[in-house]
């Protein structure tokens, strides 16, 4: 059996050491591919000094053809297992190895991490807590999803995630650039997959910053309600192969 | 009776024999230009049969000016030069549209060659690494020797 663990990583040399570190020490058994989409700091070097693979996108084209180059490796490479997550370090990597759990045990095909679906659960001190207008747009996405899917998402845009081949072959196919997280689990849901939600603990991130502003937030709620309109309208796929 | 022919007269533009000549002249320069781009190689010949059917069709536009208000009475509006700018406009919204197909497939095509190229590297790499692993293993034994 083996397993990648994938970090798509934009501008992150502060932090990309540190969440391998992470990775290798909660996943001793994975191997590590860096994507860099074209990051203008010393990403790639930093990573590669960190001693794993890295796949550097000659430009930079948003996470999704990121994540998607993770998922082409994996297929290609015949992993059997991959799991992604975020380079900013509020992924801590033990939670990964979580999702990976719920794969290999064969319960879902594709499993994200969720930050809301454990509301009882007690908040630690570094607990990752979302500002209002975050709050919102999930709020508004999750609407939106559970809509589309009729299953109840509550952290559409985790970044965390665990899948197995069937959902290599699918996302190394068709993953939107845009709207990576949102329209790849409609997706993922009308092709019949079962895609399962798994509570997890993130933190506060260590390095980078947010891209989201006021008005970018809202231009994104709407071009995320766009794409999950229209994907509703997409033909349903053959099975893809297992 | 005889007011509403004449109102039907007064709205019915006929092209002078002028203006028809400016028009075929027009076309004709316009489809000599898109043959010289492609005979340079600037445009593919594949995105230029659009541009020939529009040089073709202002060329019929000016060669047979009935053709127009046969197509505005089709289309039931009593003003061709309204008719003529429906069709134009239509014409390049459909275009446009083209273009957005064509560019979206072209980003598709171009993100996967990033990602072609992008996992070429990173296995350019671990076979170099492994190169290295190996050196550094003989080396050691070397060494131990």
């Amino acid at each position: 059996m083996r397993t990648l663990v994938f970090i798509p990583a934009w501008n992150e040399q502060a932090s990309i050491r540190e969440v391998i570190g992470d990775v290798r020490k909660s996943l001793p058994d994975a191997d590590i591919l860096v994507v860099d989409d074209g990051s203008t700091d010393a990403t790639t070097a930093t990573a590669r000094g960190s001693g794993v693979l890295v796949a550097t996108l000659p430009f930079n084209q948003g996470l999704g053809a990121a994540l998607q180059t993770g998922y082409l490796h994996a297929l290609r490479e015949g992993y059997d297992f991959c799991a992604h997550l975020d380079a900013d370090g509020q992924h801590p990597a033990q939670e990964v190895s979580r999702l990976l759990d719920e794969v290999i045990a064969d319960r879902a095909d594709l499993v994200i991490g969720s930050r809301y679906s454990d509301p009882d659960a007690e908040a630690a001190a570094d607990d990752y807590r979302p500002t209002l207008s975050r709050r919102i747009g999930i709020g508004v996405f999750r609407f939106f999803l559970t809509l589309a899917t009729r299953q109840r998402f509550t952290d559409t845009t985790s970044g965390m995630r665990a899948a197995n081949r069937r959902v290599m072959a699918l996302f190394s196919e068709h993953y939107s650039p845009d709207f990576a997280e949102i329209e790849s689990l409609q997706l993922a849901v009308r092709q019949g997959l079962r895609v399962e939600e798994v509570p997890v603990r993130m933190l506060e991130r260590t390095g980078g910053s947010s891209f989201l502003t006021p008005l970018r937030s809202a231009f994104f709620i709407f071009k995320g309600f766009v794409v999950l309109l229209v994907g509703q309208f997409r033909p349903k796929q053959a099975e893809p192969e297992r | 009776m005889s007011a509403l022919l004449a109102a039907t007269d007064s709205t019915t533009v006929h092209l002078t024999a002028q203006t028809r000549i400016l028009a075929a002249v027009l076309a004709i320069a316009f489809m000599l230009l898109i043959l010289d781009l492609i005979r340079r190689g600037r445009l593919q010949e594949r995105y230029s049969v659009i541009w020939f059917v529009a040089g073709l069709g202002m060329l019929a536009g000016a060669a047979f000016p009935g053709l127009l208000e046969l197509v505005a009475d089709a289309m039931g509006v009593r003003d061709t030069n309204v008719a003529l700018f429906s069709i134009v406009l239509f014409f390049l919204l459909g275009l446009a549209l083209n273009f957005s197909v064509i560019m979206s497939r072209q980003a598709a095509q171009i993100t996967r060659l990033a990602q072609e190229r992008a996992l070429e590297k990173a296995r350019e790499q671990a076979t170099n690494g492994s190169r290295r692993d190996s050196d550094a293993v003989r080396q050691g034994r070397r060494e131990s020797e």
